[in-house]
């Protein structure tokens, strides 16, 4: 599969903010990785397909006709555009350089979840002063 | 069928989950000799892929939930299109215990008798304080985090463990109940909060609790029961594929054939043949296990295997708030819930029964963006945007519905398609009832209310959560009219000897809140009488019953 039109679907899809430092997923490089993602999970395929299905001159026409293109699909196939979404978001948020910008962005750690976790202050018991005070109300039987 | 003869046993069990490990272990305890098959592998959890820096991609896909998504190769065919939930379980050693949240509730004494108090569903032919010594039994051999004293449940033996933490988010929504004056209380959560206890590690807050816990805090019965029932002498076939029930001409049950991983077909008899394959797999195998004596499935003379399929109904509130409420630190599903709504109370519910409201941490970038359970972030110029708004500032409310049983709800087979053994799809058909949509209308409102008092700036409702097939409850019910119920009080499937049901299949009701620990709990009490022995009662719960 020519990963051209992915290439543009996925400009289209997360088209990056200049102004904030988001980048492109397209100009990222991120379809060769989304076409081999999509192979080891044997969508690729069904992944072929959906770029398929969009109409003819869609990788030259302009942004606005490509966008309103894949309005089309996502309202015509959306089970299949769910598809095309969990590989562009996929692809696009488990890349180092956009999980970069995440941490750069919101101060989230550009690391797994393990081994370190997360610190969190012990549960603080005096929360419940109020409720404490209300009497049971679970239902007799 | 050809088939190489394994030593009988006195008890031979089909499926390794929450269910199959407590019979499997009481069983044993008691002194039978018992083995245990299961479709899935073990599992090495200390390998789980929340340390790896695709581990969002692999909770999305090879872990998800739903065996449609995820593919492995252990998981049978499920065949969903006439169903609005998607179904969500998990094979291996350990079952969907391996990738669940932990979130270990009790049902209050009033979902046992749902028929005589508001005249909806059915009653359990037994009440909460039969089950009351075989909680407190679970949860010892489980291990407990949270508080006793919760005024929404009957009192409780003291938590092994103290609550799991909140973070700023579920604080803001402790504090916004008080405001509102309704209840909450910080979950009991199978998860080990004790920096030396259980021989496991303590959680340290990494989140995603559904991949696996790599350190052991988040139990699950391949580290809980299983060890322990294996030490009492317990035989655990991983990979082991059950393609029928074998019934003899008198239509007892006598064996189990079941398919190796290398294709080798294998029977093994037994005095006791227990179905512990979830209230999904447990009909499928007894629809297919059709013989002369049993021409429309096990114990389905009456047509009732498979009927009145029951989940959780799930409606989901997210509330975006202004400010960065940091990381999504925390088990994703524990934390705090409210029962508030739950007993039947009040008219402007326009509903019997109720609801609980338990609160969802925030997710990952990945997570954030697609959704999951909640609705996914748009595509295009708003994107980024977008999730800059909602990642680090989003908390979640579900609205957890008690459902009720209804026979056109319902498992069956789809001969369309069929696993490695032979045994065609299981297919799910269901409508969520009238009176669950009444419940979930209510508490899409309330929880909207209570997000925006925490101080939401935003919220974004799911009216019902696709992926929250989570629980498959009352498709071969437990009761004392034969002519209702598939099995009787003891989970003895009636019109076959020698068979007997101790998985969610068997609960008349489902109650609105997670099942594991009720399910886990009746388990326990049908070995007890399976085996012979006097059940436990009332403060017989057996003092360190884990090592005993």
């Amino acid at each position: 599969m020519s990963t051209d039109r992915l290439t543009i679907v996925l400009d289209r899809l997360l088209p990056g903010d200049p102004g904030t430092g988001w980048p492109a997923a397209g100009a990222l490089g991120l379809a060769e990785k989304a076409h081999q993602m999509a192979v080891e999970r044997g969508d690729a395929d069904r992944l072929a397909t959906i770029l398929q299905a969009l109409p003819s001159g869609f990788d030259y026409a302009s942004e606005d006709v490509q966008v309103a293109a894949l309005k089309t699909l996502e309202a015509d196939q959306p089970d299949d555009f769910d598809l095309l979404i969990l590989y562009a978001y996929g692809v696009y948020y488990t890349d180092p350089r956009v999980r970069d910008v995440v941490e750069a962005r919101t101060g989230y750690p550009n690391r797994p979840p393990q081994p370190q976790g997360y610190e969190l202050p012990p549960f603080d018991g005096r929360l419940l002063d109020k409720v404490k005070q209300r009497p049971p109300f679970w239902r007799r039987t | 069928m050809d088939a190489l003869a394994s030593p009988p046993v006195d008890a031979v069990i089909v499926g390794a989950g929450a269910a199959g490990a407590a019979v499997a272990w009481r069983l044993a305890k008691s002194g039978l000799s018992v083995c245990v098959l299961d479709r899935g592998p073990w599992l090495d959890q200390r390998e789980a892929a929340n340390s790896r820096d695709d581990w969002e991609w692999v909770m999305c896909t090879d872990h998800h939930p739903d065996p449609g998504i995820r593919k492995a190769p252990a998981d049978y065919p499920v065949t969903a299109d006439d169903t609005p939930i998607r179904p969500a379980y998990y094979a291996g050693i350990g079952g969907s215990t391996l990738h669940w949240g932990a979130h270990f509730p009790r049902f209050h004494p009033s979902d046992f008798k749902t028929f005589s108090l508001d005249g909806v569903g059915r009653d359990w032919p037994i009440d909460y304080w039969d089950l009351e010594p075989y909680y407190d039994l679970n949860d010892q051999i489980m291990g407990v985090s949270g508080l006793a004293g919760d005024p929404a449940n009957p009192a409780r033996a003291g938590r092994a463990m103290p609550p799991v933490p909140l973070c700023a988010g579920t604080q803001r929504l402790a504090e916004a109940a008080d405001r509102l004056g309704w209840h909450w209380w910080p979950s009991d959560s199978a998860i080990n909060l004790d920096q030396d206890g259980l021989g496991r590690d303590c959680c340290n807050q990494c989140g995603p609790c559904g991949m696996g816990c790599p350190r052991h805090a988040r139990a699950s019965t391949d580290i809980t029961y299983w060890p322990l029932a294996i030490e009492a002498g317990v035989t655990v076939r991983p990979e082991a594929t059950v393609g029928r029930i074998e019934t003899d001409s008198d239509g007892r049950a006598r064996s189990v054939l079941w398919r190796g991983r290398d294709g080798t077909w294998h029977r093994q008899a037994a005095d006791l043949i227990v179905l512990a394959a979830n209230g999904m797999g447990t009909p499928r195998l007894m629809l297919h296990s059709a013989s002369a004596a049993h021409p429309g499935g096990i114990g389905n003379s009456r047509d009732q295997v498979g009927r009145h399929l029951m989940h959780h109904p799930t409606a989901l509130v997210s509330g975006v708030f202004g400010e960065s409420l940091g990381p999504p630190a925390g088990p994703f599903a524990c934390a705090l819930y409210s029962q508030e709504f739950y007993e039947t109370d009040g008219p402007d519910r326009g509903a019997m029964r109720g609801y609980q409201m338990q609160a969802i941490r925030g997710q990952g970038p990945l997570g954030t963006a697609l959704g999951g359970y909640v609705t996914r972030l748009d595509w295009g110029r708003d994107h980024h945007r977008q999730f800059e708004r909602s990642f680090q500032h989003t908390v979640s409310l579900t609205v957890t519905t008690e459902d009720l049983p209804e026979p056109e709800n319902r498992v069956d087979l789809d001969p369309q398609a069929e696993d490695v053994a032979g045994v065609p799809a299981a297919r799910l058909s269901y409508r969520v009832g009238e009176n669950s949509q009444r419940l979930l209308n209510h508490g899409i409102e309330r929880t909207t209310g209570w997000l925006r008092e925490a101080g939401a700036v935003e919220t974004k409702i799911t009216p019902l959560s696709r992926q929250a097939g989570f629980h498959f409850l009352g498709t071969v019910a437990m009761g004392e009219d034969p002519n209702r119920f598939v099995v009787d009080p003891a989970g003895r499937v009636r019109d076959c000897p020698g068979l007997a049901v101790v998985d969610g299949s068997v609960f008349p009701s489902a109650g609105g809140v997670n099942p594991t620990s009720t399910l886990q709990a009746n388990a326990l009490r049908i070995a007890d009488l399976l085996a012979g022995q006097t059940p436990l009662t009332r403060g017989r719960a057996e003092a360190g019953g884990a090592s005993s």
